[in-house]
């Protein structure tokens, strides 16, 4: 598995012929692999449970992020409504820890019910163009936190609502941090290669010309709209998905949950990690949750300052994010080679590209 | 009856609050074809300007019109500073530019101002007056005079003046604009100060209301994006004509239907905008464009 991914052409939608690397580099890309893999296996092992708690909040939000991913990077559908499946996502699952469901029942529900939300409102919203789009999907948080006030017997009104579940089991002798650290990372590891397998396929490569030029899509026998609510679909999914490893990480969910902001600074994000790119979509997850934390401890306002500057900064100089910065710095060094032109595009991330997904192989092996 | 009166005239001041955004919000969409998210943000930063003056002791009067210049000071300085890099590129990449720039104006009024709301005094004595046996709030028609003042200025510029004709050539045609000698990246500059100017004119009117915040304009920014795309996003009359309805029915909708309440009542356009776009996707008033390959 680990072959495999590391074969996969980084730009997948783009190039059609399987590129051949050298052993070295190979062999390099699966080291790095089996690191991080042990990295995030032992992690939780030796740290304090507030690193535990940054760890877990990552994974969540990479999975929230992976699914803006699809829609606004890998198929160009402006979402600023991304949070509300997140919080749709921690309500079902809260309702059903509250209500005693089985915690399976809990998972599929806060993954089927967002994105049964999210087509509707695809079906609908999709035949529009960019802007009409952005401001649909502006609606779901905005009407969505009074809402969830609103039906109190289901949410817990203003206060939220406060749950207590996946315990550790005693045979297990783990803490509870580090057992939800182990639960939400196997879901984010699972999700991230399917996700990533789905955009190298036909499913990604429809996505890609749909944001290319939809006239063009349309003239290869590919459905603009279909794509896009698929991709929509997708995206609420792991919107809500997302929720479930939120309320599991917080054991707390409230209207606050799904506010704007949150769809705001999940965009930035994005865009700062590099979108249309898994590896950007991590980049993004530890920026998401890092930087407040390093920058809350000075004033909270500093927070929407340094990702307003990063994100323009992005935008101007790395407009494809922080996960082409080696491409680029690699692109700066290889020009004078003869093949320059678009082959050095493609080795330098491989040696971070495949460190996500191979891991997943790893980690899910050992269970 | 009274009460009915009441409701829509409170409705229709909200509603020409957030036809002012609206109109600012076409305004740049007319000229740069990008919808600015960050129209609330310079708004608010521009009313904050107003609200230090006025704790320093400047009449609200006075404030309003320094509030009117630093916004368009601002409007122009960001798109010649930040929004020029991204006007002929892709529309999303300047969406998560505006996206930026909200980020930017948030963080900087929260970083002088704090999160919290300061109360703002209000430009008309806070009185109701009878006509025919109803009361309506002195604010509210004060409201709704000077926005209409204010678009019916808009409209002779554009109309009667050498400058308006300049910068409708622009926004319809950049290039042959510039081939006949019009100062395009001027004008475009002096199109974001307007639409910014005009956003700080209705972030000081509705302050008193709301009171002054970083976020105070998100909600009111969302009605007039919702407006401004009902409208069809290229008409400024359209713009108007849907706020003034968004305010009224949301108004209405709030008051007499139970379900909606005060805290619902933002679901109301959203429901009309979903409606209307699916039925007539380029809007009430909009030009139905076809894409070439």
């Amino acid at each position: 598995m680990a072959t495999a991914s590391g074969t996969a052409p980084a730009t997948a939608p783009a190039t059609t012929a399987p590129r051949r690397r050298s052993p070295l580099v190979r062999l390099a890309a699966l080291l790095g692999g089996l690191a991080l893999a042990v990295v995030l296996v032992v992690a939780p092992l030796v740290s304090s449970p507030f690193i535990n708690y940054q760890l877990s909040s990552i994974m969540v939000f990479a999975v929230a992020l992976l699914g803006l991913n699809v829609v606004m990077g890998y198929t160009g559908q402006v979402s600023l409504g991304q949070s509300a499946f997140l919080g749709l996502g921690a309500y079902v699952t809260a309702y059903g820890v509250v209500q005693g469901w089985p915690l399976w029942l809990s998972l599929v529900l806060s993954a089927a019910l967002p994105a049964t939300v999210g087509m509707l409102v695809a079906l609908a919203a999709a035949r529009l163009r960019g802007l009409a789009l952005a401001m649909i999907t502006i609606a779901l948080p905005i009407v969505g936190v009074p809402l969830a006030r609103r039906l109190d017997e289901f949410t817990g009104g203003s206060q939220g609502q406060v749950v207590s579940f996946l315990r550790a089991p005693e045979t297990t002798g783990l803490a509870n941090d580090q057992w939800r650290y182990y639960v939400v990372t196997v879901i984010a590891v699972v999700v991230f290669v399917l996700v990533r397998n789905l955009v190298r396929g036909r499913v990604g490569r429809s996505f890609a010309v749909v944001k290319e030029n939809e006239a063009v899509a349309l003239s290869m026998g590919v459905s603009p709209y279909r794509t896009k609510v698929l991709a929509f679909t997708i995206a609420s999914l792991l919107g809500g998905l997302a929720g479930f490893m939120y309320l599991a990480v917080v054991q707390y969910t409230s209207p606050e949950t799904l506010v704007f902001a949150t769809s705001i600074n999940l965009v930035a994000a994005m865009v700062i990690g590099g979108s249309a790119s898994i590896v950007g979509t991590v980049l993004g997850a530890l920026y998401y949750v890092l930087v407040p934390v390093v920058a809350g401890q000075v004033s909270s306002s500093r927070t929407a300052l340094i990702s307003g500057a990063v994100l323009l900064a992005v935008l101007f100089v790395l407009p494809a994010g922080l996960a082409s910065l080696p491409r680029r710095v690699g692109g700066r060094l290889r020009r004078r080679t003869p093949a320059a032109e678009g082959a050095p595009a493609t080795p330098d991330p491989d040696g971070t590209a495949p460190a996500v997904p191979t891991p997943a192989a790893a980690s899910t092996d050992r269970r | 009856m009274s009460y009915f009166v009441q409701v829509v005239v409170d409705g229709l001041s909200n509603g020409a609050i957030y036809a002012a955004l609206a109109l600012a919000i076409v305004l740049v969409f007319r000229a740069t074809g990008l919808v600015n998210f960050a129209q609330g943000g310079m708004a608010v930063a521009a009313t904050f300007v107003a609200y230090a003056l006025v704790r320093a002791g400047v009449p609200v009067l006075a404030a309003l019109l320094a509030a009117v210049v630093a916004g368009f000071a601002l409007g122009a300085l960001l798109e010649r500073g930040v929004m020029r890099h991204f006007e002929r590129g892709e529309p999303d990449t300047a969406i998560v530019a505006t996206i930026a720039l909200l980020l930017l104006l948030t963080g900087g009024s929260a970083f002088f101002f704090g999160y919290e709301p300061h109360p703002f005094p209000s430009l008309f004595p806070n009185r109701t007056f009878e006509v025919l046996g109803v009361f309506v709030s002195l604010r509210s028609v004060g409201t709704i005079v000077v926005l209409l003042a204010v678009m019916a200025g808009l409209q002779l510029l554009f109309r009667s003046t050498k400058l308006g004709l300049a910068m409708r050539a622009v926004a319809d045609n950049p290039e042959s604009s510039a081939l006949s000698a019009l100062p395009v990246s001027r004008l475009l500059m002096v199109g974001w100060g307007l639409a910014a100017a005009l956003g700080a004119i209705a972030g000081v009117l509705v302050a008193p209301q709301l009171f002054i915040s970083p976020g105070m304009l998100d909600f009111v920014l969302v009605y007039a994006l919702a407006a401004a795309i009902l409208g069809g996003l290229d008409s400024p009359v359209g713009a108007v004509v849907a706020a003034a309805f968004i305010g009224v029915a949301e108004s209405l909708a709030g008051a007499y239907v139970d379900i909606v309440g005060d805290d619902l009542k933002i679901a109301v356009p959203f429901l009309a905008v979903m409606v209307i776009l699916v039925l007539r996707p380029q809007g009430l008033f909009g030009k139905k464009t076809t894409v070439r390959v």
